[in-house]
C-alpha cells in the first residue's frame, strides 16, 4: 500500500467518494484529508454528486413494524435525557395559544357589535332619540374595536406569483414580537416538497417555518422575529426544508 | 405529545437535529418519518432484500440517534447525511458477507446491455429525482454501470476492474467521467448540485 501523495489524491478521490476503496487505502486516504484540511472542500463537493445516486433507486415503502422497532429503543434511550428538552415547544405552544385567544377575542367582539346593531336599528323605527344615543354607543365601539384590532392584529399582505394564482397570505402580528403566516387558496405542492418561511435582513434569509399548503388554509408560526427584517418570503424547497432558498419566492412582502 | 409532534412539522431538519443531539425522542421521530422512505429504498436498492434492509435502516437511525452531533451542516444536508449513513454501513455489510446477490451481480456486469439500470427507468415520484433521472440518463451504459456497482454493490475498484476484465485505470477514468458529467448535467443548467 503506497503513501497517498498529491498525485495519488487525484487518482483516488473519485473512487472515495463512491466508497470504492479498500479499506487500508480508505483509512490512508482519510489520513492525508486530516493532514490537509485544504482539500476537504473538494471532497465534499465531489460527495454531493456521488450522494445523488442514493436518491435514484425505485421508492420502497418500509414497514410500520421498523418504525415501531426504532422508536422502541429510541424512547427507551430518552427518557434520562428528556429532563433537558429545550423549551422550542413551549415557545411554539405560546404562538399557538396566543393566536387561538385573539382570534376568539376579536371574534366575539365582532358578534357583540353585530348584535348592537341589529338590537339599535329596532328600536330607530319607534325611538328616534335613544337611536342616536345608541348609534353613538355603535360608534364608540366600533372605535375600541379598532384601536384592538390595531394593537393586536396587524397584518402585512404577501404578494407574488402564487398571489397572482388567486393565493392569499397574509403576516398576521398577534403581539409585540410574535406573528403568523395565515394562507388560504394556496397550490398545491409535491409530496417531497414543502413551503419554507423566510425572514429576511439585508441579504441573509433566515428559516422561520415550514408548512404543507393545504386547501383548507393553514396558520404557521413565524419562528424569527421580523421587527428588524427587511422582508419576507416564502419559497418551495425540499421536504425537511433548506438551508437556504434554493428557488424564487412565490410569495414575498417587502416590510 | 401528539400536538408537540404536530409542531415539530413545522421545524427544519437542521432544528430537529439539534434537538435530537438533546435527546428528544419526539424530533427524531418526525425525521424518521420525513426520511426513513429515502433511507430504505436506498437500503433495499443495496441489500436486496426487505428484512437486510429493515436491519440497515434501523441500524443507521440508531446512529442518527446516537450520533446527531456528529451532524456538520456545512457538509450537506441533514437527508444526505442520513442516505450516507446507509450508504456508509450497508457497504460495511455487504464486505462482510459472501452473498450470493453479489455473485448475481457478477453474473449479471458480465452481460452486454443497452440500457441503463432498470431501476433508473422508473417513473420518479419527485423533481429532485426526476432531476437525478435526467442527470445519469445522460452516463454512457458502462459508467453508470460502474458507478451502480461501486455504490450500490459496494465493490472496490480493484474488484470492479476483475469483475468486468478491465483495466484499473480504466475503472477509475469511468467512475472520473461519469461523475463529471454528472457535475456537468447540474452546472449547465445552472443549477447547483442538491446536497
Amino acid at each position: 500500500m503506497s503513501e497517498i501523495n498529491h498525485e495519488r489524491f487525484e487518482d483516488l478521490k473519485d473512487a472515495y467518494v463512491l466508497g470504492a476503496l479498500p479499506e487500508d487505502e480508505r483509512r490512508s486516504f482519510e489520513d492525508y484529508l486530516v493532514a490537509h484540511p485544504e482539500r476537504q472542500a473538494e471532497i465534499d463537493e465531489l460527495s454531493a454528486v456521488a450522494g445523488l445516486l442514493a436518491f435514484s433507486p425505485q421508492e420502497q415503502e418500509p414497514s410500520p413494524e421498523l418504525r415501531n422497532r426504532v422508536m422502541g429503543v429510541v424512547e427507551a434511550e430518552a427518557d434520562p435525557r428528556l429532563v433537558r428538552r429545550p423549551s422550542v415547544l413551549a415557545r411554539v405552544g405560546d404562538y399557538l395559544s396566543v393566536r387561538n385567544l385573539a382570534f376568539g377575542a376579536a371574534a366575539l367582539l365582532v358578534i357583540g357589535l353585530l348584535l348592537w346593531n341589529v338590537l339599535l336599528q329596532d328600536q330607530v323605527q319607534d325611538l328616534q332619540g335613544q337611536v342616536e344615543n345608541a348609534q353613538g354607543r355603535v360608534q364608540d365601539l366600533q372605535g375600541e374595536l379598532k384601536d384592538a384590532q390595531a394593537q393586536q392584529s396587524q397584518t402585512i399582505k404577501l404578494k407574488g406569483s402564487w398571489a397572482e394564482q388567486g393565493a392569499i397570505a397574509e403576516v398576521a402580528s398577534m403581539q409585540k414580537n410574535q406573528n403568523i403566516l395565515v394562507a388560504r387558496n394556496m397550490p398545491s405542492v409535491p409530496e417531497d416538497k414543502t413551503c419554507q418561511i423566510w425572514v429576511i435582513k439585508g441579504d441573509v434569509p433566515k428559516s422561520s417555518g415550514l408548512f404543507q399548503p393545504d386547501g383548507n388554509g393553514t396558520a404557521t408560526p413565524i419562528t424569527n422575529s421580523i421587527r428588524k427584517a427587511d422582508a419576507i418570503a416564502v419559497t418551495v424547497e425540499r421536504a425537511g426544508g433548506s438551508k437556504k432558498p434554493t428557488s424564487d419566492p412565490v410569495l414575498l412582502a417587502k416590510l | 405529545m401528539a400536538d408537540r409532534g404536530r409542531e415539530y412539522l413545522i421545524l427544519a431538519d437542521e432544528d430537529l437535529i439539534s434537538l435530537v443531539e438533546a435527546g428528544d425522542a419526539e424530533a427524531f421521530a418526525t425525521l424518521y418519518d420525513r426520511h426513513s422512505r429515502a433511507a430504505f429504498s436506498l437500503a433495499y436498492r443495496m441489500m436486496g432484500e426487505r428484512q437486510a434492509s429493515e436491519d440497515l435502516t434501523q441500524d443507521a437511525f440508531l446512529k442518527v440517534w446516537r450520533g446527531a452531533s456528529s451532524y456538520r451542516s456545512e457538509r450537506g444536508s441533514v437527508r444526505t447525511w442520513i442516505l450516507s449513513i446507509v450508504h456508509n454501513r450497508g457497504i460495511d455489510q455487504l464486505r462482510s458477507q459472501a452473498s450470493r446477490r453479489r455473485t448475481q451481480d457478477r453474473v449479471e456486469a458480465t452481460a452486454p446491455r443497452s440500457q441503463p439500470s432498470e431501476a433508473f427507468a422508473e417513473t420518479w415520484r419527485n423533481s429532485q429525482r426526476d432531476q437525478v433521472r435526467e442527470a445519469l440518463n445522460t452516463l454512457p451504459s458502462e459508467q453508470l454501470k460502474i458507478l451502480e456497482l461501486a455504490y450500490f454493490s459496494g465493490y472496490t475498484h480493484v474488484e470492479i476492474s476483475e469483475l468486468l476484465r478491465l483495466p484499473l485505470g480504466t475503472v477509475k477514468g469511468r467512475m472520473r467521467l461519469g461523475l463529471k458529467k454528472i457535475r456537468d448535467y447540474f452546472e449547465s443548467r445552472d443549477a447547483a448540485v442538491p446536497r
